[in-house]
């Protein structure tokens, strides 16, 4: 078993990162802990440190799709997770970078109604039905405005991979 | 075959209502064309986006290591249980004795200022050989790197801009430091550095702050 002081360092370096990064892609707290703390316990049983922290991000994202390849279909459409097997190879950072990058195209470029409705989908996770009585639209105004939306973000970043 | 547009609005209605249709139809629909697929993807990617931003930035990392100990790890080896016991009341004994120290410093550098202002107005010739320059403007006490004789105390850097605090740690153990992010310069906290600990140490106690993240590799200090 490692050293309880290594151990205890390597966590209170990494436990922070390694949450968030869980519960970006499990969009669930207590799973997310259940991962990390897996990690951690694999690292415990294992009498060498990992080289570094980049080690033990790849773990978390690997763990994470793990579990949410053994969701069942509807949670994972429900929860607006990934259904096909991610060729993820992009390092961790870069992934997390791409994501504030999506999220500041939204916001600057977008431009209004779609910006609007692009959050209340993705950040309040209203239904179309929802989203058109809240902003007064018709129904299909605001589903064409979402499809919009989506498209003008795909366009903008579909150089770099999914 | 159904044009793009409409297998995509009807992809919207399928996620407003998954429940309503079965295994196959959710996969027949997400999968109906490459620009249908291409936009589911692309909307998991959102709802990371979303996630990412709106997630808790503070994690109380005291809290889960107690969770982590009491919990699997306590479970899967007994054994580490009282090891963990030990350090999470040390890590609570050292932060408690951190605050101590802060306040004995305090009044050491006034006795100090005092003894100083006194000993020059008797003697202007003298200057004793030992003696710490206090640089308020800088930092509350520097430490005496570079003085043989003299015990290695913590510095506290209190209210000093990263930027110029983490080069001076950092060349005391001979590490490079690089800025990856140009915000986190003028971060300003208080901490207390203890030139006596290792450089890990000193790391991990950077990142107990919020808003930044510090990597030690290769003899450099990255700070993200």
């Amino acid at each position: 078993m490692l050293e309880h002081r290594i151990l205890e360092q390597l966590f209170r370096q990494n436990y922070s990162k390694m949450i968030h990064l869980a519960g970006v892609l499990l969009g669930d707290d207590e799973e997310a802990e259940d991962v990390v703390q897996d990690i951690f316990l694999r690292v415990a049983d294992s009498d060498i440190p990992p080289r570094d922290d980049r080690y033990l991000m790849t773990a978390v994202r690997n763990a994470c799709l793990n579990r949410i390849r053994q969701m069942q279909l509807h949670d994972r459409v429900k929860g607006l997770m990934s259904i096909d097997d991610e060729m993820d190879l992009q390092p961790v950072d870069k992934r997390l970078e791409r994501l504030d990058d999506i999220a500041a195209y939204v916001d600057e470029q977008l431009g209004e109604p779609h910006c609007s409705i692009f959050h209340l989908r993705f950040d309040e996770d209203l239904t179309m039905a929802e989203i058109a009585r809240r902003l007064g639209l018709n129904p299909n105004t605001a589903y064409k405005y979402l499809i919009q939306g989506i498209q003008r973000v795909r366009n903008h970043f579909k150089n770099v991979t999914i | 075959m159904q044009p793009t547009n409409e297998n995509i609005r009807q992809l919207m209605e399928m996620l407003d209502n998954p429940d309503a249709y079965t295994e196959q139809e959710i996969r027949d629909i997400i999968n109906s064309d490459e620009e249908t697929r291409a936009t589911y993807r692309m909307m998991v990617e959102a709802k990371r986006s979303s996630r990412h931003r709106h997630a808790e930035r503070h994690t109380d990392v005291d809290a889960a290591w107690q969770r982590f100990c009491e919990g699997p790890l306590a479970a899967a080896h007994p054994e580490a249980q009282h090891n963990s016991q030990h350090s999470i009341n040390k890590f609570q004994f050292r932060k408690i004795a951190a605050s101590f120290i802060g306040v004995l410093l305090v009044s050491g550098i006034a006795f100090a200022a005092i003894h100083i202002v006194r000993q020059y107005q008797q003697a202007e010739a003298m200057q004793a050989a030992n003696t710490t320059v206090v640089n308020t403007s800088s930092f509350a006490q520097r430490s005496p790197l570079s003085g043989d004789t003299v015990t290695v105390k913590p510095v506290i850097y209190d209210n000093i801009p990263l930027e110029k605090m983490l080069p001076e740690i950092a060349a005391h153990y001979d590490v490079k430091v690089t800025f990856a992010n140009d915000e986190a310069r003028q971060l300003r906290f208080r901490f207390v550095w203890n030139p006596q600990q290792d450089i890990d140490q000193v790391v991990s106690d950077l990142n107990q702050f919020k808003h930044l993240t510090v990597t030690l590799k290769d003899n450099k200090i990255t700070v993200k």
